[in-house]
């Protein structure tokens, strides 16, 4: 029987029982959610096998015939400083993350904890801010980067990065410190302890999981924007992160689709790994038993 | 030391006064209880006793010294919340040691204080586990762990039980008498629960609209309250307030004229007061636990709406004429009476109280101490 696949029935609360044809109807529904969202990635890694003959004959398969791996071997003499392209999108991406963090950690609670005039604007500010893209502020930042000269240098590609990524992370933070019970600064103020104290050894290990959040979204949000402004700032090949580098040796002459696609997999490996290292410190209920609820 | 006095205290909160120049003497060693109904100002003042307050006017004194804009370390004072504030990220053992490693104390006296601190609230064996893992009662002795650690002149409670349930309560009302015995400190206790205060406190301060309606012993509450709020907030079921006609006052007391009774109840009233007197509307007290059935000094036929049987004592509702509330009485034991049968209850003058149009009390002729504890506010 099909339902016992899943939990048996007797179990199941009885909000969460569900006939057959909604139980098809739900995984029908979920298939094809998530086929429309991977659908590029699955081409995009079905292309990586491919030998690039392949990919332009008529009728196109969908399915690669003699596939094999040999874009990810041929890919790393296609584009000698790959390496160092991953390593600078990874340098761009942490730095601006924790610069990031070491700013809006105080910021948002500060914002979360204390009252004073103009909170409201400046956050309101916060999020005019963020509304704006980088891609509109480019001709000024580009000026204003040429009189700091800072233009070519990993300087130009981090401070903007990190600037447009903290209104968006300090209301992400405020929202999550504002959750932490008041009663616990209180309790450490009647304890003696310094607002800093307080900080340091009550709000910063109770915050964490908030925090990592913030740090992922951050991490994710520098990876993803780097290509704008490192294509813009930077023109020095050493410099160049993973997309810019790519973008800039597979637009010379023909792309070469296969293995720009394996190029494009090899590359977020590293931010995956990353990504999937801090979603580990992602521990719900830390605030279980600070207060009764 | 931990002596405290409050002068005049005063807080508003933008135009709103919620607490209206109040001046309390604590003693050193005693067992303080702030009762009141919500929003009568009894947490405000005890935040503002701790200094999480700011005292908008009049002055706290804590051993003769102003402490008005000094920091709750510096006032000596510890204080219990009513949600624990517990530090969800660290064990037993560090919540207990937090105020100690702000101070910076050495390692060695750290240990030894915190043990001591456990053993007291025998959590010896929990110093390891985090809060989470904890019941409300073991949560509440780490917060009050935390507190007695640091050795302060004055503990606050605010509302410290009222977040565990009625068995825990009760038990933890044991243990906090104890501990104030024990440790022979000022405690200061923030409650609506009158049963914490008629159980634990030697004074009781009954707050009211951000004043102090009465301060006294428990039982000096119970027999004397000096007006009708604090006479209907002590004891459960409240008293019952009849509205009755002043015949005369004398010596012996006040006359009144109940249900075509007349009735004299033993009060103190003042040589000048008594001529414009006679005739007036007043209210005369009397408890539910006070009333019996059959007769007595006065009588009264009632037919309750409800009865309740509790097995220990039965509880009855009835509707009285020119009486808004229910007139409640409580009787001993199982009662066989029936509801929406008539029924006569009667009750002795010696345990009215009158109250003034203005529901101050008259002062009840009797002697506190020859008074014994009555049962059903303890049954409870």
């Amino acid at each position: 029987m099909a339902l016992n696949l899943f939990k048996s029935k007797e179990t199941r609360a009885m909000i969460d029982r569900y006939s057959l044809i909604e139980l098809i109807g739900i995984y029908l529904g979920i298939f094809l959610f998530l086929f429309f969202m991977l659908a590029p990635f699955i081409e995009g890694f079905l292309v990586s096998l491919k030998p690039l003959s392949q990919l332009f004959s008529t009728p196109y398969s969908f399915w690669p015939e003699n596939g094999s791996f040999s874009a990810y071997v041929t890919m790393w003499e296609s584009v000698p400083r790959f390496g160092r392209y991953i390593f600078n999108s990874l340098l761009i991406s942490i730095v601006s993350t924790i610069i990031v963090l070491i700013l809006v950690v105080p910021a948002a609670y500060a914002f979360a904890r204390f009252q004073f005039k103009g909170m409201a604007l400046v956050l309101g500010a916060f999020l005019a801010v963020s509304m704006f893209s980088g891609a509109v502020l480019l001709i000024p930042l580009f000026r204003l980067m040429r009189t700091l000269g800072l233009l070519n240098t990993y300087y130009a590609m981090i401070i903007p990065g990190a600037a447009f990524l903290i209104p968006a992370a300090i209301w992400l933070l405020r929202t999550y410190m504002m959750r932490i019970p008041i009663e616990l600064n209180e309790a450490a103020y009647m304890d003696g302890a310094s607002q800093f104290y307080t900080f340091r050894r009550v709000i910063l290990p109770i915050a964490r999981p908030g925090i990592m959040v913030v740090a992922i979204m951050t991490f994710i949000g520098a990876y993803a924007q780097q290509f704008i402004f490192a294509l813009t700032f930077n023109s020095k090949t050493e410099f160049m992160p993973l997309p810019v580098g790519l973008f800039a040796y597979f637009g010379k002459q023909e792309v070469i689709w296969n293995e720009l696609m394996a190029a494009s997999f090899v590359g977020i490996a590293p931010a995956m790994v990353i990504i999937f290292f801090l979603q580990r410190y992602l521990v719900s209920g830390l605030t279980a038993g600070a207060v009764k609820q | 030391m931990g002596q405290l006095s409050l002068k005049n205290v005063v807080k508003t909160f933008g135009d709103f006064e919620v607490v209206k120049r109040i001046s309390l003497d604590v003693q050193e060693g005693e067992f303080v209880v702030f009762v009141g109904p919500s929003g009568c100002g009894k947490s405000t003042l005890l935040r503002m006793i701790a200094g999480l307050e700011h005292t908008t006017a009049g002055d706290i004194l804590i051993d003769g010294n102003r402490v008005n804009d000094l920091p709750p370390v510096k006032r000596g004072i510890a204080m219990v919340f009513q949600s624990y504030a517990l530090y969800p990220h660290m064990s037993v053992y560090e919540n207990i040691a937090f105020p100690l490693r702000v101070e910076r104390a050495p390692e060695k006296e750290i240990r030894e204080k915190v043990e001591a601190a456990a053993a007291i609230l025998h959590l010896d064996s929990r110093l390891d586990q985090k809060p989470g893992n904890l019941s409300g009662g073991q949560r509440q002795r780490v917060a009050i762990g935390r507190a007695i650690v640091r050795q302060p002149e004055i503990f606050l409670f605010d509302e410290p039980l009222s977040n565990l349930d009625a068995a825990l309560r009760a038990d933890m009302r044991i243990e906090l008498t104890r501990l104030h015995k024990q440790l022979s400190t000022t405690m200061i206790y923030v409650t609506h629960d009158q049963v914490e205060a008629m159980t634990m406190a030697d004074r009781i301060v009954v707050l009211h609209d951000g004043h102090i309606a009465q301060v006294g012993a428990p039982l000096a509450l119970y027999h004397k309250p000096e007006n009708t709020f604090v006479a209907g907030f002590i004891g459960n079921p409240r008293m019952n307030f009849l509205p009755v006609t002043v015949q005369s006052a004398s010596d012996e007391g006040i006359t009144v004229e109940f249900q075509g009774q007349s009735l004299t109840v033993a009060v103190d009233v003042p040589a000048d007061r008594r001529a414009a007197l006679a005739g007036t509307q007043v209210s005369l007290g009397i408890r539910p636990e006070h009333i019996s059935l059959g007769a007595g000094n006065a009588v009264i036929k009632i037919t309750p709406t409800v009865v309740e049987h509790l097995g220990q004592q039965t509880i009855g509702y009835a509707k009285l004429p020119d009486l808004e509330d229910n007139f409640c009485f409580v009787l001993p034991g199982t009662q066989m009476i029936m509801d929406d049968q008539s029924v006569n209850v009667s009750f002795a003058t010696s345990d009215c109280h009158i109250f003034d149009s203005d529901g101050q009390a008259f002062e009840r002729q009797i002697d506190l101490s020859a008074m014994t504890v009555p049962a059903p506010v303890l049954s409870e």
